[in-house]
């Protein structure tokens, strides 16, 4: 354990390096995320992002550095890994609810075994939630009867049903059809609006001009530029990320 | 100490080290007790018996053997009666697989109807029973004295005799060869690689190739033939017992007939399946070419359904050469049954078990490298059937 | 007006059967050469199964074998033995009843409605232990029968589903094991696995029944029984381990990424997220695994049990009824037909209704 760190940190990432066999993942990562800071990381695929934010609950194994997560740092200690998995929500590009258990499932299981909650208290949690992504309606059905859309919203109530204080994004919208997207991220911007501690990797530009706090820009495993949203689209100063934003943003 | 349990890395090395080593200990430990119990019984462990006289004999062999051959002669007989058999059984299981395979997916309802029957019913019941049956039916034919005759061979409860050329040894295994190639050059001279002729010429050389093939076989048999004798040796009734021609055991032809007939169910639906995954496209873009019904089987459909089923053909294979072990269960000395009749007689029991498991491991181990190479040679380039 | 309501419809019966079984000469000579087979074939089997047979006893042996057709008298005469082995001639209604135990539990099992992990447990739990009381006895006021004693087809099914109960779990131990991160693990795993496939089940069979006293403790050596089912329960395995093991891998990555990322342990995602789904991809090999593994079940006549097979052999094998062999043998190849046949129509149904389910 490691609580000398700034008691306000919710992720802090010191010196991170990744390997893929003798590929460079990820390059000296450093970079701090307050609690209740939303932050938007985007950058060309390959960049390294997911790989990063996929660090911060392990499920890829850093090769160097440390990673401190609400204070607890993760390392090879199997109580650490555990409770940082409990604390951080994780939302997937393909959404991986698990196809053979109802919505209601879906968002009852992991309090329950996880969390030891009794049934009654998992399952009104479970209903408070997907009320709260707007499908309280689709609590009985199986994840293949539900549009991409719904699928994604159910995904991001089942990470809120754990509780916790920490949510990572990866491409919460890159698989859905453009008439979806809206509505995933509406349900992302009322959660930033409450405060929610945010790590959201997207292409979503308009998204990040509205709740970001700060925009990271990753290229070739390396951090390339971190600003405050405004001055990241008006005034940045890096050649690579100006090519990239006129890329999203150009046509 | 709790905190060290609690380390991954740690953790991880711990229950390696516990897996790996606790099935290690349970081989050792069992070895070690075997070993003991074994020397209680004054068997010395070893390889040595290897070369001891064996002081009994096979009922079936290939090559010569007496009871004073050593061990691993009869293991050699064994491993050879084993390959002989599967590959026997093999080939005629791949013919009745073959034709019932293309019954089943013939236009023909008919012939789909009766092919489907023939698989249901003898793939439903197992092997030994099967072997059981034909072994039976063998056994209650009739004596020698009034066996079945047809084309020279007689049929009797003593097995199947069949007429025999009068050749040595040498000259034998050399037509034998010979055979194999005529049935084989067509085969190599059809591969598209090594002929620049138009499709039509192609016949003419293969039917050439395996004249030729032929003609050398009928020559190294009139070379080869015995002074004195004639060419065939037809079997024929002495007294109370049959001389001359070649005795096929019963024990032989009912694990043949019944590895045939059995084999032949699984290799039909093995058949079925790779002429079911030539896609319709690829059948409508022959036909629409022009080319004849013949030329589109021969030409498009054979080829794409042969790759299509090859590895699970090869899997089959490797199944029905390990289905030669019931041998055992009507007494053919096979590679199992001499194993299981060497512990019986020398109480090597753990040398006999090694050799028996490698025996296998090798045949298995070789069949896979034969069909993994024709798998690759004949493999289609890229994904050319994708989409 | 009727002529001209009836005329089309005649021919065209006429006309669609030509155009299906006679359309060009090849197709009719096929045709007819098939139709002949059936026909002969039929006629053949019905002329000797049933219209020559003779179905009592009443005559004997002697007038039995004079017969042309088939002499089921025989089977009349011998059933017991085949179905029962050598078991105590009052108590067979107990073998009777652990088989129809047996059937049932194979049944339930078929019904989706028992496809959880406890449940399918439970069935062949309780089917299992009820099969053991029945046959061993010993309590409940039910006379001692030791294992020596089983045959027929009760020790065939016992050898079956004792198999699958040992093996199936095994099985799943297995495939976890093969797919562990950890290389060690994995790889020795799959060393055990390929080296049980490549030996043939007869080999295993033999190993176990005969070479593994030498090489057990005293005390741990047990019945030869058990020793054989154990064998064959590992060749089992082995097999069905690399079926789930396919399933497995047909589950996508994503399922496992977000347990973990829900903080649950290793066993929950096994349990809870990678089995379900793994066994449901496997289900239509594993039955066939089933169908398999039952028809193996026989060569344990090899090594010396007296299942359906060896009783079948005695049956037709001691005095007057030597020459009844094909009656025999299609009696029992007729109820290996029944089982096997039945639990693969049943894999083929489910495995129609699957791939129609994920379209």
């Amino acid at each position: 354990m490691n609580s000398t760190q700034s008691p306000g940190a919710a992720v802090r990432i010191e010196n991170l390096d990744k390997y893929y066999g003798s590929f460079h993942a990820l390059r000296k990562i450093n970079l701090s995320v307050e609690r209740g800071e939303r932050i938007v990381v985007c950058g060309p695929s390959g960049s390294g992002k997911s790989t990063m934010i996929r660090c911060i609950n392990r499920l890829e194994q850093h090769n160097g550095g440390r990673i401190t997560v609400l204070g607890t740092e993760l390392n090879d200690d199997v109580g650490n890994i555990d409770g940082i998995r409990r604390e951080v929500g994780m939302v997937f590009q393909h959404f991986n609810l698990f196809p053979h258990m109802t919505v209601l499932e879906n968002c009852m299981l992991a309090p329950m075994i996880v969390r030891k909650q009794p049934r009654a208290e998992a399952e009104a949690t479970a209903r408070r939630y997907l009320e709260k992504v707007r499908i309280p309606e689709q609590a009985m059905k199986f994840p293949g009867q539900l549009s991409g859309g719904q699928q994604q919203r159910v995904a991001i109530a089942r990470a809120l049903c754990m509780q916790p204080q920490i949510m990572l994004f990866d491409e919460p919208t890159s698989a859905l059809d453009p008439e979806m997207i809206a509505e995933v991220l509406d349900v992302m911007v009322t959660l930033a609006s409450e405060g929610m501690t945010m790590i959201c990797v997207t292409h979503e530009m308009g998204f990040a001009r509205r709740v970001a706090d700060r925009v990271i820009f990753m290229d070739g495993g390396e951090i390339v530029e971190e600003a405050p949203p405004e001055e990241f689209f008006t005034s940045s100063r890096n050649e690579r990320t100006r090519q990239f934003l006129s890329q999203v943003l150009g046509h | 100490m709790s905190s060290l349990l609690r380390n991954q890395k740690v953790r991880n090395a711990l229950l390696q080290l516990l897996y790996v080593g606790s099935i290690a200990a349970l081989v050792l430990a069992g070895v070690a007790i075997a070993r003991q119990n074994l020397a209680e019984q004054g068997i010395t462990s070893g390889f040595d018996f290897l070369s001891k006289s064996t002081g009994w004999d096979v009922n079936f062999s290939l090559l010569p053997a007496t009871a004073n051959d050593p061990y691993w002669w009869f293991f050699l007989i064994g491993i050879i009666n084993t390959l002989f058999l599967g590959s026997v059984g093999l080939m005629l299981a791949t013919i009745v697989g073959t034709i019932v395979g293309l019954a089943r997916t013939s236009s023909n309802e008919l012939a789909r109807l009766l092919g489907r029957t023939y698989v249901d019913i003898f793939r439903n019941i197992p092997l030994i029973l099967q072997v059981f049956f034909w072994y039976a039916v063998i056994t209650h034919l009739p004596t020698p004295r009034s066996a079945y005759e047809a084309w020279g061979m007689l049929l009797t409860s003593r097995g199947l005799y069949v007429p025999v050329p009068n050749v040595g040894g040498p000259a034998m295994t050399l037509a034998i060869f010979a055979l194999i190639a005529a049935i084989a050059l067509p085969v190599w001279l059809g591969r598209t690689s090594r002929l620049s002729q138009p499709i039509g010429e192609r016949l003419a050389i293969q039917l050439a190739g395996a004249a030729a093939a032929l003609a050398g076989a009928a020559i190294i048999l009139a070379i080869g033939r015995l002074p004195d004798l004639p060419l065939v040796d037809f079997p024929a009734l002495q007294g109370l017992n049959l001389k001359g021609g070649l005795r096929i055991p019963p024990e032989f032809s009912a694990l043949a007939i019944a590895i045939a007939i059995y084999g032949g169910s699984y290799i039909a639906e093995i058949v079925r399946g790779g002429f079911k995954a030539v896609g319709k496209g690829q059948m409508e873009a022959a036909l629409s070419l022009g080319l004849s019904p013949w030329r589109v089987f021969t030409l498009v459909r054979l080829p794409l359904a042969l790759r299509a089923m090859l590895p699970i053909l090869a899997n089959q294979y490797v199944w029905l050469i390990k289905a030669t072990t019931m041998g055992i269960a009507v007494g053919f000395t096979d590679f199992f049954m001499i194993v299981a009749l060497t512990i019986n007689h020398s109480g090597q029991t753990l040398e006999a078990i090694g050799i028996l498991m490698a025996g296998f491991l090798t045949i298995n181990l070789s069949l896979a490298a034969v069909f993994n190479r024709i798998n690759k040679a004949i493999a289609l380039k890229g994904n050319q059937l994708r989409g | 007006m009727e002529m001209i309501v009836v005329a089309p419809s005649a021919p065209g019966r006429i006309e669609d059967l030509r155009r299906r079984f006679f359309a060009r000469p090849l197709q009719a000579l096929l045709s007819l050469v098939s139709l002949a087979t059936m026909v002969f074939l039929a006629w053949k089997l019905l002329n000797w199964a049933i219209f020559s047979a003779v179905f009592t006893t009443s005559g004997g042996p002697e007038a039995c074998q004079a017969a042309a057709g088939a002499c089921w008298s025989v089977i009349a005469a011998r059933w017991r033995i085949i179905l029962f082995g050598l078991y105590p001639f009052e108590e067979q209604w107990r073998s009777a009843l652990a088989c129809v135990a047996v059937v049932v539990m194979t049944v339930l099992s078929c019904i989706p409605a028992f496809w959880t992990g406890r449940r399918i447990a439970l069935v062949w739990g309780v089917g299992t232990a009820l099969y053991y009381v029945l046959m061993k006895g010993g309590m409940l006021g039910l006379a001692y029968v030791g294992e020596e004693a089983w045959g027929g087809l009760a020790l065939t099914l016992f050898i079956f589903v004792t198999t699958c109960l040992i093996g199936f779990p095994l099985a799943i131990c297995l495939a976890l094991l093969r797919r562990s991160e950890l290389p060690w693990i994995s790889h020795t795993t799959g060393l055990i696995i390929d080296g049980v496939r490549s030996l043939p089940l007869i080999s295993i069979l033999f190993t176990f029944a005969v070479v593994l006293p030498f090489a057990l403790p005293q005390w741990l050596a047990g019945d030869k029984l058990y020793r054989v089912i154990i064998g064959s329960a590992l060749f089992f395995s082995a097999y069905q381990a690399e079926i789930v093991r396919g399933g497995m891998q047909g589950v996508p990555k994503g399922q496992e990424e977000a347990a973990m990322a829900l903080g649950m342990s290793y066993w929950q995602r096994i349990g809870r997220i990678l089995l379900p789904q793994a066994m449901r991809n496997a289900l239509p090999a594993t039955i066939n695994q089933f169908v398999i593994s039952f028809k193996e079940t026989s060569l344990v006549v090899i090594v010396g049990f007296f299942e359906i097979l060896a009783s079948g052999n005695a049956a037709y094998g001691t005095g007057e009824w030597r020459f009844a062999y094909v009656e025999v043998y299609a009696f029992i190849a007729f109820i290996y037909f029944v089982f096997v046949f039945s639990l693969s129509r049943y894999g083929a149904f489910l495995e129609r209704r699957m791939s129609v389910g994920e379209r």
